[in-house]
Formats: structure tokens, C-alpha cells, sequence
């Protein structure tokens, strides 16, 4: 039982400091004119992010340009634009606009979890405890949320969850739990699932490897029996028979779902280029540890590949091949032609390891790829637009594009730099995390954005001041972007 | 026992006051009480109040009103009164376990213990009014509403049923239970439609006006499970829906803007800790749902910033109505310092009042009978010697509908 202790008069902190992103102002339907049907449009939400430095993550960089956000979806990004009177309007002047990171294999606390585990026995009545539900319900379609998908993740979705706020404040807009591509959106349940069924695993270690090249076989196969069957015009006596036909592999050949294998050791991925190129698809291969050893066959069967920059393991001394890993990993295999993507050492939120080994420490993956060699916007590319093409969402997220979702990032500096923090997070048009209104890093370097400017501008002028001697063409700005 | 009722009959109110007393003077039926102060809950603090009550029944309360020579008067001139308190949502006196489950038709009175000792216990500390809840997860039942003496059920029970529990929660399962627990009535929404066409047909047929006229459609009558459902959604039945963290609301409300279903129901909570629930604060307040809760201060999430949730609650405008962090005797013991302690943290009085007693009432559909101070209702009265909150204040009497049954006055 709670003790109650009599204390003094303490303030309680305004709540207004410690909420998160408020919600949304809900949408006014128009006055009705003419048809009730009106009364159903919503209104446009328009938001313009201005000023700022954008990074598009294709490789542009816009200085100084403003981002015009209808609905949630980019809608023009460039200078001068008409903007709706009734815009919100966000000025990050003096920032940098990066796209939202994407992050594979993410805990599920990240959508799901709360922090400290609640002591349920007190506070709730044990014998209507809400999590022995789990279990016991074996009938009746999975639930289907508007978009129709089916993710056991939908129904769980706590947009408070405080992981979520952790994994925003680093950086992270969208991440992969369990096969399914979510949004980390903080203004209710809906929309927040972007894609199912991202990727079907298949096996080339060890003794799967001939059942998996089997599967491949039978399934291309049936494929040319289909084609010749449909060229003959379909009769239905002779319709190839699908019996012992792998669907996944099926699938795979066809081009509706990507194949995704796990592999470290050269010998591994030397089979799954081999299955790949025989095959016809581009694999995604996660680990690739050795892939520096056979870059040239993996980036012949134009794998993407999902690494863990910072992975060690030793050589072999007594093979006569090379073995182990190596820094440069992602920048040999992006030479030889491979799509990188970087992923964390854990997928779990915690504060194990030196200089963080989970999931809030992607943008840090990134640079131990920047150490082996890998060119800057290759790194970024590896922790924004890649995965999302992994996932299939590249459509969506990724980059700052015109159609593409507005979710973006507001940082001081460069995103990959260990210091930097993020400022704002924007998902899907709305502000899902501010620095100065949570807790966690409120209190590091918290400045106003003029007082940044003026600051900015004096140790310009200082500098400006110091070469007067000099004459003509003012060195730049000395920033080293 | 479930009373059974026609299709949209009220619930059943039993408005015997208690039997016997066990010991001390007899009661007189009429007679008034005048005290030095009286928070009436309705009309706010009443000094030198006086009090008249009759049968049971409080007849008037007013500013030093006259009283009628012959009619014995109760004198406490440094006495503050205030109605018996409210427990919406107990568990004390019962005996049951129950799995996760759709079964409204079910009823806390199945597992009452009507000789339970906890009932005397809680009487001494104020508590006049209890709503017990039904064991087990899901839909596990209706609740019913008990005065806290009696020794039987007959003569402890106020109303039956008095709000359906149901229980949410951020997971695929709960979901789908309330979703399937809400198709029992578009099943029988269905039957009578069917009952209906089928009626409209054979009236046609009928030659005679007269006897078509006579003709009047009966809707066929909903098995014991499905009717607490019915009479949910046709405003005759309140619930009380359970949830733990403030995601759960937003998958609450998800489940049922997918019908049409209007219905009323508070939303239950259990504060704590790391407790979430200050996120949907603005949301529940829109709504105006009354939360039930305890009076607890609780830490923000991941910190030891100290929140004061009921009152957030409160200001964002949902109505408060407590129970104790422990639902036990010895949690009815504390329930009046831990409202105490809310309010040194800027909690309104006449808030906290409230909340111990008239919303607790509204709860179980019982604002009409009990809660405050007003004429018609139960003469629940604790009598205190100086301010309930106060930690040296002692509780003179507990007053059970005109009679004095705990504290020294009752012997």
C-alpha cells in the first residue's frame, strides 16, 4: 500500500513542459454550402518548413530553401514558394533538413513498450489483469486497419510510448519490427503501418543451400510451364500443376516480394550471388561480414546488403583465403556495386556499450562506414533510402522528394557527426518530437534559433575581421559541412 | 439474483432501509441534525447547518433553520458533516476468480459474502456506498450497488445491475472481445428486424381493422447475455471501461467509432508511477468522461518529477470520483489523507469532496438517491470533529439512513 507522506507546499511541474508534441488542432469541416457532401472534405493542412539547409538525401542540398507540406506529403520544395495563408509555418533558419532515418529490426518496445515494468499486483485487480489476454482467442479474421493490413503490431500501437520519443530524438521516423514498416507517428493509431510482408528469408547455409537452390529451380520452372501454358491460351486440362512449388520462391522470381538471406562467411555468399545470378533477383543479404572478400560476385548480382559497419571477427590463419572482417566492408562492397544499408549491433533501446551499441546509435553505424571509406552521401543514403527500398517504402520515406511523406529532421549540424542532436522531428507534416519540450535532451546546448544566428554571425565577423588584411575573394565560409 | 425485466425496463432499485439495529437507544424516525458545518456537495458549505431528516430520508437542509417544537434535535455545534462516502469500484466482501470472457449477463452478487467482517470495517471508516464489481477480465459482468450493513443481500442491496464492466487494453485480443461483445446487439438488431418484417407481413394479411389495429409489434425479447448489451446501447445501462495506459483510450475509442453504438461510460484507471495518462487528459476532457481513480501522486515516466494527475484530469474536465490506492478496509482507513495530500498539491476541496461521494453516486446511477446533502436523498452523514482532511480530526458517527450504526454516537 502507498505511503502518504505530508509534504510541504512542492510546485508541480507544469504539465505544459513536460507534455509531448500537443496534438493536432482536429480538422474543421467547412461550413456547408450548397451540398452536404461538402461537409465531408476536410480541410488541406499545409505546413512550410523555411530557411533551412536541405539535405535531400539524394545527394542535392538545397541552402536556404523552404519545404511546403500539404496533408503530410511533400508538395514543393525550392525558394519563393505561394504558401496558403493558413499554413503553419516552422522557420529553421540557420539548420540543416535531413529525411527521416530508417531503422531495420527495431525493438518492439519502440511502438509498443513503456518504460519502468509497473508493479501490476497492487494496482491493478490481479484477477482481471489486462496482459493474460494475450492467448485465448482462436477464431475470427485478424483485425484490418483501413489500409488493410494485418500487422499484430496495429492493435498494440501506443503512440506515447517513451521508446518512441528516444528513438525520434535520435533521429529515427521509421522503423522495421517484424517484417512490417511503421511510421513512428505520435498523433493517434492510424496510418502508422506502411508496408507487411516486406522480405521472405530463405536459407544458403550448410545443408539448406541445395533444398533452397532446389526451391528456385522448381519454382522458375513452373514459371516457364505457366508462361508457355498461357501463351497456348490457357486450356484447362493442362494447367501446370503447383503442388511442391515453393510460393515464397514463386513470388520472389516474379517480383512481388524481395528475398532476404542471412549470411557472414565468404563461402555463404559466394553460393547466394551464385543462386542470385542464376536466378535472376537481387538479394538482400543481411550480416555480409566477409562480403569485402567476394564484393565483385555480390555486387554482380546487385545485392543489397545490410551490415553492421562496426562488426569484428577475426581471420582464419590457417585458410589460404582471407577471412574476417574489415572496416572498409561497406565501402568495398558500394564500389563493387552493391546498395549498402547500415543497421545497429542491437535492435533493443539501452545504454550498454561504448558510445551506444543500440538502436539510437544508427547515425554513429553510419560513420564507422565514413571510417572504412565510404563516401558521406553513401552513408547517409545507407541509413535513409536504402533501408526504405528494403522495406519497400522507398516510395514514402527516404528522402526529401515532392510526394513523398514530410518526414524530415532539424539539426544543428551534420546528421552523421557524433555530436549533433536533433532539433525537430517531423512525421508524416507534424511535429512528433521537439528537443526543448521533452526530457531527455533538453538541457544539452539548448539555445534559441536567432541567438544561434547572432552568434554565428559574430564569429564570422571575427573572422572576416582578422583577414583584412588580405585582399579580394573572402575565403568561404569556412564551414566544413 | 438478476432480477429479469422486459426488454427496456429500469434497474431495480430496493429502497428498504436497514433492519434492527443491533445495540444502543432507538432511533427516532423524524429528527434533526444541527451541526457547525455541512458540505452538502450540491450547494457548497452550509454554516451552522441543520439538517432534517425523516424515514430515512433527509426532508430539508438549510442555514440555521427553525425547528419545529417536539422534534428531536442532534446538537454538534463544532461538527462538520458530509454525505457517507462512495466506493464506486470494490471488490470487498467478494469471493470469485474468473477467466477473460464475454459474460454480461453475469453479476458481482453471485460472489458476495453478504457476513464478510470487511463491510462493519469499512462502515467505520465512512464508507456507506459500495459498487462491487465483478471478478475476471474481458466482460466480466455487471456491478451492484450495497450499503456497506445488512448481513444479507436482500437488505444490503441498493441497485443491480449498476454499470457493466468491460476492460481495454492495446492488443489485438481485448480488441476483438469488446468488438464481439458489441455484435451480440447487431444479432439482435438483426432478429428484430426480421420479427418486425415478419409482423408488418401478417398485419397486411389481417382483413379485420379492428383487429389490426389491436395488432401491436412485440420484439422478441434478447437471451440473458445479450440484453446487459442492449440496454448498454440504448442508454439504460452505464459502463465502466478499465484501462491501464493512455494508448489503451485511443484503441478504445478505435474499437467504437467503428459502430455506431452510442453509449455512456466512465473510464477507469488505476494511477501509478510512470502512469501515461495525463497524454489523453485533453481527450477525455473533450468527452467530459467521468475517470475513476485513485488519489495518488505519481511520477511523470522515466523521472521523479511529481504529477498531479487527478487534478490534470480535472482541470482538462473530466469529472473525478475516487477510490483508494488499496481497496481494502485499511485503504478506506488512508482514503481521506491520500485525498488530503492531492490537495496540498492544488487539488480544489470541493473537488475532492465531490469526488469522494456524488460522482461516485453518479457511477452507480444512484445520484438521485445518495452523494450529497439534499432534501430526498439517503440521510448517509459522517459526522467529523473539524475538517475530514485534517490529520487529527476524528470520525464522531457514521450515519446509514437516519441511524447512527459506526463511530461513538452509535452506542
Amino acid at each position: 500500500m502507498k505511503k502518504i507522506t505530508l509534504l510541504s507546499a512542492a510546485a508541480v511541474l507544469a504539465p505544459a513542459a513536460l507534455s509531448a508534441a500537443p496534438a493536432p488542432a482536429p480538422i474543421a469541416a467547412p461550413a456547408p454550402l450548397v451540398d452536404d457532401e461538402d461537409a465531408d472534405e476536410p480541410e488541406d493542412e499545409w505546413h512550410l518548413v523555411e530557411g533551412g539547409d536541405v539535405y535531400t538525401g539524394t545527394g542535392a542540398v538545397l541552402r536556404g530553401a523552404s519545404i511546403l507540406i500539404k496533408n503530410g506529403v511533400i508538395d514543393e520544395i525550392g525558394y519563393d514558394l505561394f504558401v496558403p495563408e493558413e499554413a503553419e509555418r516552422t522557420d529553421v533558419s540557420g539548420y540543416r533538413v535531413y529525411p527521416g532515418l530508417v531503422a531495420l529490426g527495431a525493438t518492439s518496445r519502440v511502438t509498443v513498450g513503456r518504460f519502468a515494468a509497473e508493479d501490476p499486483s497492487w494496482a491493478v485487480d490481479p484477477l482481471s489483469d489486462p496482459d493474460e489476454w494475450m492467448y485465448g482467442f482462436d477464431d475470427l479474421e485478424p483485425t484490418v486497419d483501413d489500409e488493410g493490413f494485418r500487422s499484430r503490431y496495429i492493435d498494440s500501437y501506443d503512440p506515447f510510448s517513451p521508446y518512441m520519443t528516444l528513438a525520434l530524438a535520435n533521429g529515427i521516423t521509421a522503423c522495421e519490427q517484424s517484417g512490417a514498416a511503421f511510421k513512428l507517428r505520435r498523433d493517434g493509431i492510424e496510418g502508422v503501418v506502411m508496408n507487411e510482408d516486406t522480405t521472405v528469408g530463405f536459407s544458403m547455409r550448410g545443408s539448406s543451400k541445395s533444398n533452397t537452390r532446389d526451391a528456385f529451380r522448381e519454382a522458375a520452372r513452373y514459371l516457364r510451364e505457366m508462361a508457355a501454358w498461357q501463351r497456348r491460351g490457357e486450356p484447362d486440362d493442362e494447367e501446370p500443376s503447383s503442388r511442391g512449388i515453393d510460393r515464397n520462391a514463386v513470388r520472389v522470381l516474379r517480383n512481388e516480394v524481395r528475398a532476404s538471406f542471412v549470411a557472414e562467411d565468404r563461402l555463404t555468399l559466394l553460393a547466394i550471388a551464385e543462386l542470385a545470378q542464376d536466378f535472376g533477383f537481387n538479394p538482400i543479404v543481411q550480416g555480409a561480414r566477409e562480403g569485402w572478400i567476394v564484393a565483385d560476385e555480390l555486387g554482380r548480382a546487385g545485392s543489397i546488403v545490410v551490415l553492421d559497419p562496426r562488426a569484428r571477427s577475426w581471420n582464419d590463419p590457417e585458410s589460404l583465403y582471407q577471412s574476417g572482417s574489415s572496416i572498409e566492408n561497406a565501402a568495398i562492397l558500394h564500389a563493387a556495386g552493391c546498395q549498402v544499408a547500415v543497421r545497429t549491433p542491437s535492435s533493443s533501446i539501452d545504454t550498454g556499450g561504448i558510445a551506444g551499441r543500440d538502436l539510437l546509435s544508427l547515425n554513429l553505424q553510419a560513420g564507422y562506414a565514413i571510417r572504412g571509406g565510404l563516401s558521406e552521401q553513401a552513408a547517409l543514403e545507407a541509413i535513409t533510402i536504402v533501408p526504405a527500398r528494403i522495406l519497400g517504402v522507398d516510395h514514402r520515406v527516404g528522402s526529401i522528394e515532392v510526394g513523398k511523406d514530410a518526414d524530415l529532421l532539424v539539426t544543428r549540424g551534420d546528421i552523421l557527426h557524433y555530436e549533433t542532436l536533433v532539433e525537430l522531428a517531423f512525421v508524416a507534416g507534424d511535429i512528433a518530437y521537439d528537443k526543448t519540450k521533452e526530457l531527455f535532451y533538453a538541457h544539452i546546448r539548448p539555445h534559441e534559433i536567432t541567438a544561434d544566428l547572432e552568434a554565428d554571425a559574430a564569429a564570422e565577423a571575427e573572422a572576416n575581421g582578422e583577414e583584412e588584411g588580405e585582399d579580394g575573394d573572402a575565403s568561404d565560409d569556412g564551414d566544413d559541412d | 439474483m438478476l432480477l429479469t425485466s422486459l426488454v427496456l425496463g429500469s434497474a431495480t432499485l430496493i429502497a428498504n432501509p436497514t433492519g434492527a439495529t443491533t445495540a444502543g437507544p432507538v432511533q427516532p424516525d423524524l429528527f434533526a441534525l444541527r451541526v457547525g458545518t455541512a458540505e452538502t456537495i450540491s450547494q457548497g458549505t452550509i454554516p451552522n447547518a441543520v439538517i432534517l431528516v425523516e424515514g430515512g430520508r433527509i426532508v430539508m437542509v438549510g442555514e440555521d433553520l427553525p425547528v419545529e417544537r417536539g422534534i428531536p434535535t442532534l446538537d454538534f455545534p463544532d461538527a462538520v458533516v458530509m454525505p457517507g462516502i462512495v466506493g464506486s469500484r470494490s471488490r470487498i466482501g467478494l469471493e470469485g476468480r474468473a477467466g477473460t470472457d464475454i459474460t454480461p449477463e453475469l453479476s458481482a452478487a453471485f460472489e458476495l459474502d453478504p457476513g464478510s467482517g470487511d463491510f462493519a470495517k469499512v462502515l467505520e471508516h465512512g464508507v456507506t456506498t459500495l459498487g462491487l464489481y465483478p471478478s475476471g477480465g474481458g466482460v466480466p459482468g455487471v456491478a451492484i450497488a450495497v450499503r456497506t450493513k445488512g448481513g444479507t443481500l436482500d437488505r444490503m442491496l441498493l441497485s443491480e445491475p449498476s454499470y457493466l464492466q468491460m476492460y481495454m487494453s492495446s492488443n489485438e485480443s481485448a480488441k476483438r472481445l469488446i468488438d464481439k461483445s458489441f455484435e451480440l446487439v447487431d444479432e439482435y438488431m438483426e432478429d428484430v428486424e426480421k420479427e418486425r418484417e415478419k409482423f408488418e407481413k401478417e398485419k397486411e394479411k389481417e382483413k379485420s381493422k379492428s383487429k389490426r389495429d389491436e395488432m401491436v409489434f412485440q420484439p422478441p425479447v434478447p437471451d440473458e447475455k445479450t440484453l446487459p448489451m442492449v440496454r448498454l446501447v440504448t442508454g439504460d445501462l452505464r459502463a465502466v471501461m478499465g484501462i491501464r495506459k493512455a494508448s489503451d483510450y485511443l484503441h478504445l475509442m478505435d474499437v467504437l467509432d467503428q459502430r455506431d453504438y452510442e453509449f455512456e461510460f466512465d473510464v477507469q484507471a488505476s494511477l501509478f508511477d510512470d502512469g501515461d495518462l495525463f497524454y489523453v487528459a485533453d481527450r477525455l476532457g473533450a468527452s467530459g468522461r467521468r475517470v475513476i481513480v485513485n488519489p495518488s501522486i505519481t511520477q511523470h515516466p522515466g523521472t521523479r518529477r511529481e504529477r498531479n494527475l487527478p487534478k490534470e484530469l480535472n482541470d482538462a474536465g473530466c469529472p473525478l470520483a475516487f477510490v483508494p490506492s488499496s481497496d481494502s478496509a485499511s485503504g478506506y482507513e488512508d482514503l481521506l489523507l491520500e485525498v488530503a495530500n492531492l490537495m496540498r498539491y492544488g487539488l480544489d476541496r470541493q473537488v475532492a469532496l465531490r469526488a469522494l461521494t456524488l460522482e461516485g453516486a453518479h457511477v452507480l446511477g444512484l445520484e438521485d438517491e445518495l452523494g450529497s446533502i439534499d432534501a430526498g436523498k439517503y440521510a448517509n452523514l459522517l459526522l467529523f470533529d473539524g475538517d475530514p482532511f485534517a490529520v487529527e480530526t476524528e470520525l464522531l458517527g457514521v450515519m446509514l439512513e437516519g441511524e447512527f450504526v459506526a463511530g461513538d454516537l452509535a452506542e
